[in-house]
């Protein structure tokens, strides 16, 4: 079985682990107090050396857990699973984790490290000043492809509402991207809260749905790679670790521009050992520890410090690391206030039933 | 576990039962005896209901919190017209799989019952093994089975009975053939246990009475299985109905179901109420359904098979 990538969704698992969690969560926190502190992260998206490492150097223990979708880990902390420590969260969650009261506010002058972050990383729009979280790595959203299908790169969306495809498509079940795309496409802000342009938006994901085999975040990598679908609206990490090993898939970025997704590090509220916590945080800022991750995982490292220490082909890879030109056409997707919240939501379910 | 012919009997004995409680005769006992199943029903029926039924009425919050309120607008919303059509199909769906269930399991059970023989255990036994495994495998392997690549269209071309690949996948072909194969032994079960009981010393009378094969199993046996039938269907279509895991991988944008959407509420949508709501009407058609089946059933044919006994 391929590799799994890290945003591939295994339902049951997610499901299995909500609840075998719970009680398993306070058989832990009884243990012996010793120096350890729990780090949750996205499936796949650490380096072999970054822990073992810190655990070298400091002496502290880190527990290693992942997940696979956003949904699962957000679902897990609302349900009120405790005892994280840190977690590796992307940028729209984190708005939502403040509102909830699930994370701290990261004492910054605590961080050695900070400044190699970029500066253009260092005031987003999702936290500005980074108060809450810093950025881990980044990615984008575009178009994944079987070039035994497809041999000139489809880099256009409107090669996702292509006839001549029907049947071979997939798009993200992912209400953020499916429909910012569709708002980009239509010439409207993608960050809309007008309703007379989501409507727009929805007609514009109805016409495109009998096209589509599914709409799905988990399976497209392989299908693609099988040729069960030729095109999808994909992640670029999920398809460039699946390229690595299956040849015939590849990835663009269109050129109408796209949405770039940064994962980042928050503290979750009522964490133990904050002081360690904290040197793990200024452990992944270190440059070649970010270099590590980034060169493992194969996603592009926010940490300025840490580029020179890529590897050479990463960073001339144009489909990590974009062209300057392309970079001014990727939006950081602004987090939704709770009615747009709300209205997107509602609009994006009329999409999926009808 | 003997649901298929215990079933209307029990309910019989529990009613009775019952009615000496309500009268008073049975009083202290009946609260001692019943602590252990009130205890479970309570904890894993009751109280997860109530919750349900509490949260569809709180509003949600900003970001997917839940604001203790009443309201009743995640009702209005979920009696939507545009939510309609995926009912409908959910219902079609399980209606459909219940029924191929039926015609498949009733010939199996048939069989294990009155042909099997010694080998009647090892059959029974082969039948329940797939169940065993995750579903998560089986959904998978489906998948690699029903791909356009995959080993059906593989088959299907090299015999020449196709000559491009077919589309399985993000079909409702797909969907109903993954519901039939996950809940075949929810109809088989109930249906061989019933078919099991019934004395064959009845079906010797109608032989000797002179009836043929055909009329022995229309107006003994298929009477005297109804009420596995009845079990064996009711077991089946409710989880279908339900059912999202085979939908949301096998399945694409047409087979989006009921089940889908109230998931969906708790995961990615992360609206709590409007899913709530949604369940609870679920289970009020459900089992306002089954209620009035088996009042109608009470009075219906097995009714008066069974007095034959």
């Amino acid at each position: 079985m391929a590799q799994l990538t890290r945003r591939r969704f295994v339902q049951l698992a997610a499901f299995a682990a909500v609840g075998g969690y719970a009680a398993l969560e306070t058989a832990c926190s009884r243990g012996p107090k010793q120096k350890t502190i729990r780090f949750f992260n996205w499936f796949n998206y650490i380096g072999k050396e970054t822990l073992p490492r810190f655990e070298r150097e400091t002496g502290v223990k880190v527990t290693y857990e992942v997940y696979s979708t956003e949904d699962e880990m957000f679902a897990k902390l609302k349900a009120g699973v405790r005892g994280y420590d840190l977690l590796v969260a992307t940028d729209f969650m984190i708005p939502r984790l403040k509102m909830l009261d699930l994370i701290e506010p990261i004492p910054q002058n605590l961080l050695q490290n900070l400044d190699n972050i970029d500066a253009r990383f260092r005031d987003p729009i999702y936290d500005p000043g980074l108060q809450y979280s810093i950025p881990y790595l980044w990615g984008t959203t575009g178009i994944g492809y079987n070039t035994a299908k497809i041999s000139k790169p489809p880099d256009t969306w409107w090669a996702l509402w292509d006839e001549k495809y029907k049947g071979r498509i997939t798009m993200l079940d992912a209400m953020r991207d499916a429909m910012a795309v569709s708002l980009l496409m239509l010439g409207l802000p993608y960050d809309s809260k007008n309703p007379a342009h989501l409507a727009k938006a929805k007609d514009l994901l109805l016409k495109q749905k009998p096209l589509l085999k599914q709409y799905t975040t988990s399976g497209y990598v392989d299908d693609l790679a099988s040729g069960e679908i030729w095109i999808a609206q994909g992640w670029n990490g999920d398809v460039l670790q699946a390229a690595r090993e299956k040849k015939q898939i590849d990835y663009v970025i269109p050129k109408e521009g796209s949405f770039i997704y940064v994962d980042s590090v928050v503290l979750l509220k009522g964490a133990a050992r904050k002081q360690h916590v904290l040197e793990l945080v200024d452990h992944l800022l270190k440059p070649d520890v970010a270099a590590e991750i980034s060169n493992t995982v194969r996603y592009a490292s926010p940490n300025a410090k840490a580029l020179p220490l890529l590897d050479k082909e990463l960073t001339a890879d144009r489909r990590v690391f974009p062209t300057p030109e392309m970079q001014k056409k990727l939006h950081l997707q602004t987090p939704l206030d709770p009615e747009a919240d709300e209205l997107w939501n509602q609009t994006w379910q009329d999409v999926k039933v009808l | 576990m003997t649901p298929g012919k215990a079933a209307p009997r029990s309910f019989g004995r529990i009613d009775a039962f019952l009615s000496s409680v309500v009268s008073g005769r049975l009083k202290g006992a009946s609260h001692v005896l019943l602590a252990p199943s009130s205890l479970v029903l309570g904890l894993f029926l009751i109280l997860p209901v109530v919750l349900i039924l509490a949260i569809s009425f709180t509003k949600r919050g900003p970001y997917g919190s839940l604001v203790w309120s009443f309201t009743t607008s995640n009702y209005l919303q979920a009696l939507r017209p545009a939510y309609f059509p995926v009912l409908a199909r959910s219902f079609l769906f399980a209606g459909v799989t219940t029924l191929l269930c039926l015609a498949i399991a009733y010939p199996l059970a048939y069989a294990l019952s009155f042909f099997a023989g010694g080998f009647r255990g090892a059959l029974i036994l082969m039948l329940m093994v797939p169940f065993w495994n995750s579903c998560l495998v089986a959904i998978y392997s489906w998948m690699i089975l029903l791909g356009r690549e995959g080993l059906l269209n593989g088959l299907l071309l090299r015999l020449g009975l196709i000559q491009a690949p077919v589309q399985f996948l993000g079909t409702s072909f797909a969907v109903i053939l993954g519901l039939v194969y996950f809940y075949l032994p929810f109809m088989v079960l109930p249906l061989y246990a019933c078919l099991e009981k019934i004395p064959r010393s009845l079906i010797d009378a109608s032989k000797d009475l002179g009836a043929g094969v055909a009329t022995t199993f229309l107006k003994v046996t298929l009477p005297l299985s109804l009420p596995g039938v009845f079990a064996g269907c009711i077991l089946t279509f409710v989880p279908c109905v339900g059912d999202f895991l085979t939908a949301d991988f096998l399945g694409g944008t047409k087979t989006y179901l009921i089940g889908n959407l109230i998931a969906n509420q708790f995961l990615a949508a992360q609206d709590w109420p409007f899913g709530g709501a949604m369940a609870a009407i679920l289970i009020v058609i459900l089992s306002t359904g089954i209620f009035a089946y088996l009042r109608l059933e009470s009075g219906g044919p097995e009714a008066d098979a069974l007095k034959v006994r």
